[in-house]
């Protein structure tokens, strides 16, 4: 999600409902007798509102399941979600007068600072990160299919691998010259050698690895110096070869990259999806239990 | 011999006597001396190009015998050593630009040329061989021609005309650059050549071969019977066809039996034969119901799952919704809407499309009674449509069956009365044009109205730049009415993008209609503009930007673009979810597609300006409404074609489970699926496309791309705004 100019009614809404909040809330703090609680009215107040925003944040992932149902676009509940889950916050605060209170009061405020801490840290990658995905990995493809784009780049250097020595076969039977057939494979053999070996050595591994490190063909540099160095090694019909075969390197860095970057865009709900649904759940219990005893 | 004059002459020192004007060729022929030759025929007129037979007759110089009538007194030697190297050294001529060893050598090993040169003991010539080809023409589907391989012994050239008067052999350039040529020096295959084979049959070398059967088998079975090249000939329609290219193609058309009820084409499925009926009756339909997608459920507008359902025309009117009531198919018949079966009998000819354009059978044809077929492949039913018998009687079937319905199936010409149409029945042509072949050129005088009997059309106009298209024309379609109504020149080029068949309604005949009849040409006349129209906005978006990767990636194309901001998009995916769930489960739309700038080109319809998928629709129903909008008609028969054909794989197969009667129990109904072609709707029935709606990070939008890219591409700014 980016957060630019078109957020700014929510915003401007959000300050507002946090200056009239503060405005409440610092007279009543000054002039309660014994500092404010959750069960004064205002203290209610506070905690009804908080958690009426909390609900309405954990709503969104209801909002989700049912795309297609005509309840208010889905950018506006994730909008709603953002602004009214960060106002939650204050107002969970004001209602607890900055006090923990007993265990299961201090488990919640403790849930819900982590809960906001992480939408707040969700919210700043999904902010910059898209941009950076889309810089950096020109080549982007649909998350799931990257296994399946995988395999199709390991076929495709097989293919190239394979087709080296009949190439450079076919060049030494043209050259010809009354050098045996026997004599011109053994030839072709020896100088494709060089390609095939660093194939099964580095390439391979890297292709095949399902994403760890490898240390010259997973940094585009050192990777782009051991293709050059490998050229040397290679007659001139092998170039272009070479080339597609650090072409295909090349598609496999972005491949991992676009992994890393899907995990981060995404990672953190992990943590702050199940939490939310925690705080809302233990949040419910703290409401039966402090109005009813 | 009796009652000529007779000839006296010596050959090989043996005294011979033949009618007066018998050749000395035939002289020693009809006496058992065999002279080599290369150019003569039996059956054709001599020409001496040759020089193989020449002969010494104690003259200055040696004398070509085939040409050279025999004179009383004559001496001639035919094999003398001094003859024998002439004729040697001729040979070695010859080869040197002759490509050796030639198909025909490598096929059967009876080159004429090459067997000759073998007896006469030459290996390599010792003349230098031609360093440039002369190349190949392969566009004829029955025969080849190799011009390395020619010896310009001109035996083809007299087999067309004096054998079989088709003329269409010829020689061409002179020196080095001489060769055959076909009609104006076009290719074969766009010749009007017959494909008689009379020209293979003479031709001495590789240079003129049969390209064979093709790899397609025509099955076997009891109820498939080979029929040999002389039962073909005994039936009328292969009157003229030639027995050569009968007994080189056997195996390329066959017999089959259906019995009443037998299947013998299914809607749908691709094939490369046409049937003829010799006998019988069968029934052509379309099972598919005749139905459009809709989706349902939006009524209920909070609550309640979107569901993808069939719905026919009179319970869901569409905007600008076809009035169309035949469905065109390809057989000599075309199918109502409100009851889309019809009858076929005895001479009827259905699948050419199928057979030439390997498109999609466009119906289900089924056996009334017990049927007789002939099965053909393409080879076959090339030489049938060339074969005057044969379209002959085609022509004659289709102006008593299908003229009528077809001139009514125009929505323009309902008007048009039995009379006028009786009129109109012998004076149209049928013509028929080769894929890529112009019909009409822009800025030619107009002459006549076409309507599109099979086939599609491409309809462009040339601009600096380069041409445009401004539309793909199928059956029931037309064109030529703007140049005629307006009394000038053709507007725009017509081309065959396949193997076309028009009917060609003659100037006169096309003012008389619009005389006889004011509101065709009013019709005619609101169509006119409306294109004319689609055609200048068209022109003014190509005018107004710039063409770089904008217009690489085709996007100039669209008018409506399902874009995703990157920048902006998170990955989740809540698009594509919501428009499966807005389309029971099957998304008419995948995150993935070509950039530009920042955005994604979401694969999703994007309502082309030149629709690709439009053409090869067997059955004509997806197509363009005047909103320029591509709808998809009740008829769609599910054969994927267009899913095809969309270069950006927007068509998508929507399967359905519906009833249909079972023929193998009367009267009793089985289950059965039946697919329907679908594309993005946009979400019609919302104000807003689902997957729009559904995106939570605004970075979905449907925009006309001209428009949102205006600002990037230096035009002028402020026109960006989602549409």
């Amino acid at each position: 999600m980016h957060i630019d100019h078109t957020h700014r009614k929510w915003f401007t809404a959000s300050l507002v409902i946090f200056g009239v909040a503060t405005a409440v809330y610092v007279p009543y703090a000054a002039h309660s007798p014994g500092g404010p609680r959750g069960g004064s009215t205002i203290g209610l107040a506070f905690g009804i509102i908080g958690s009426a925003f909390m609900a309405f944040a954990g709503l969104l992932s209801a909002r989700k399941n049912v795309p297609v149902w005509r309840l208010g676009r889905a950018q506006s509940w994730m909008r709603g979600h953002l602004w009214l889950g960060l106002l939650s916050l204050p107002l969970t605060f004001y209602h607890a007068g900055f006090r923990l209170g007993g265990p299961l009061t201090s488990v919640l405020l403790w849930l819900l600072i982590i809960v906001v801490a992480s939408g707040v840290f969700g919210a700043v990658i999904q902010h910059y990160l898209p941009r950076v995905m889309t810089l950096q990995v020109p080549g982007e493809t649909i998350f799931e299919q990257i296994d399946h784009v995988r395999e199709q780049l390991v076929a495709e250097a097989d293919r190239l691998v394979d087709g080296a020595e009949t190439a450079e076969g076919t060049r030494r039977d043209k050259a010809g010259g009354g050098v045996s057939l026997a004599m011109q494979s053994e030839v072709a053999v020896d100088e494709a050698a060089a390609l095939r070996n660093f194939y099964a050595r580095e390439m391979r591994a890297f292709l095949t690895s399902g994403g760890k490190r490898h240390p010259v063909l997973s940094d585009a540099d050192t990777a782009r110096s051991a293709f050059e160095g490998l050229r040397t090694l290679l007659p001139a019909e092998l170039h272009e070869m070479t080339q597609r075969l650090g072409a295909i390197c090349e598609e496999e860095r972005q491949l991992r990259r676009e992994s890393r970057i899907h995990h981060w865009l995404h990672g953190w709900l992990m943590m702050h999806i199940p939490l939310s649904f925690a705080l809302l759940l233990l949040g419910c219990v703290h409401a039966i239990t402090a109005l009813r005893y | 011999m009796s009652g000529a004059a007779l000839v006296e002459l010596t050959i090989d020192g043996k005294r011979v006597a033949v009618p007066a004007g018998t050749s000395v060729f035939d002289a020693a022929r009809l006496n058992g001396i065999a002279i080599p030759t290369l150019c003569h025929q039996q059956n054709e007129t001599p020409v001496g190009v040759c020089r193989l037979c020449v002969v010494d007759v104690n003259a200055r110089v040696f004398t070509a015998s085939c040409v050279r009538p025999a004179e009383p007194g004559m001496v001639v030697n035919t094999a003398s050593e001094k003859v024998q190297r002439a004729r040697r050294t001729l040979l070695e001529m010859l080869m040197a630009d002759h490509l050796s060893p030639c198909a025909r050598q490598q096929h059967s090993g009876d080159c004429e040329l090459e067997t000759l040169a073998k007896q006469a003991g030459i290996a390599e010539p010792r003349y230098a061989k031609r360093n440039a080809s002369r190349g190949k023409d392969n566009s004829s589907v029955s025969i080849a021609v190799d011009f390395d391989a020619c010896i310009l012994c001109d035996r083809c050239i007299r087999g067309c005309g004096e054998i079989r008067e088709n003329f269409v052999l010829g020689r061409m350039g002179k020196g080095g650059t001489a060769g055959i040529a076909f009609d104006d020096n076009e290719p074969m295959g766009e010749s009007s050549c017959v494909s008689c084979g009379e020209c293979m049959v003479s031709c001495p070398t590789g240079a003129l071969t049969n390209r064979g059967v093709t790899a397609t088998a025509l099955g076997s079975g009891p109820d498939v019977q080979q029929v040999s090249p002389e039962r073909l000939q005994e039936l009328p329609v292969f009157k003229g066809v030639s027995g050569t290219f009968l007994s080189l193609n056997r195996g390329a058309v066959v017999q089959r039996r259906f019995r009443a009820g037998d299947v013998i084409c299914s809607e749908g499925e691709y094939g490369s034969t046409a049937f003829y009926i010799l006998d019988g009756k069968a029934r052509v339909s379309i099972s598919t119901p005749m139905a459009h997608v809709k989706t349902q459920g939006a009524l209920k507008k909070f609550i309640g799952k979107l569901s993808s359902g069939l719905a026919q025309r009179q319970q869901d009117r569409r905007e600008e919704e076809a009035d169309q009531r035949w469905i065109p198919i390809d057989a000599p018949v075309d199918l109502n809407y409100d009851n889309p079966v019809a009858e076929l009998g005895p001479d009827d000819l259905f699948g050419e499309m199928t057979c030439m354009s390997l498109y999609p059978r466009s119906a289900t044809v089924r056996a009334e009674t017990d049927c007789t077929t002939l099965e053909m492949l393409r080879n076959v039913l090339d030489i049938m449509q060339r074969n005057k018998t044969f379209r002959a009687q085609l022509d004659k079937s289709y102006r008593r069956r299908a003229l009528d319905s077809h001139l009514r199936s125009v929505p323009v010409f309902a008007e048009l009365t039995d009379d006028f149409i009786a009129s109109l029945r012998e004076s149209v042509e049928l013509v028929r044009y080769s894929p890529g072949q112009v019909i009409c050129k822009q800025g030619d005088p107009a002459e006549a109205f076409y309507l599109v009997r099979i086939g599609f059309v491409k309809v462009s106009q040339a601009h600096p730049g380069g041409e445009i298209v401004l539309a793909y024309l199928s059956r029931g379609d037309y064109f030529g009415e703007t140049g005629l109504l307006l009394g000038d020149v053709r507007t725009a080029t017509c081309t065959a993008l396949d193997h076309v068949e028009v009917v060609r309604i003659g100037a006169d005949d096309f003012r008389r209609m619009i005389e006889q009849f004011p509101v065709i040409r009013q019709k005619l006349e609101a169509v006119e503009q409306e294109r004319a129209l689609m055609n200048r906005q068209r022109l003014s978006v190509l005018h107004s930007v710039p063409l770089d990767s904008f217009l690489a990636q085709g996007l100039m194309e669209a008018q409506s673009l399902l874009l995703l901001d990157l920048n902006s998009c998170t990955r989740c995916d809540a698009c594509v979810r919501a428009c499966a769930d807005a389309h029971d489960g099957i998304t008419r739309l995948v995150r993935e597609g070509l950039r530009f700038d920042h955005y994604l080109v979401a694969t999703s319809c994007r309502q082309c300006l030149d629709p690709l998928c439009m053409v090869g629709c067997p059955v004509g129903s997806i197509r363009r409404r005047n909103s320029l909008e591509v709808i998809i008609e009740d008829w769609c028969i599910g054969c994927g074609l267009c899913a095809e054909n969309c270069p950006y794989g927007n068509i998508n197969l929507h399967p359905f489970n519906v009833t249909v009667d079972d023929p193998e129990r009367p009267g009793r109904k089985k289950a059965v699926m039946k697919q329907k072609a679908t594309s993005c709707d946009l979400c019609k029935d919302f104000a807003e496309p689902s997957c729009v709606y559904a995106c939570p990070h605004d970075a979905a939008r449907r925009v006309d791309p001209r428009r949102f890219f205006a600002g990037l591409l230096g035009q002028a700014p402020g026109i960006a705004r989602k549409v």
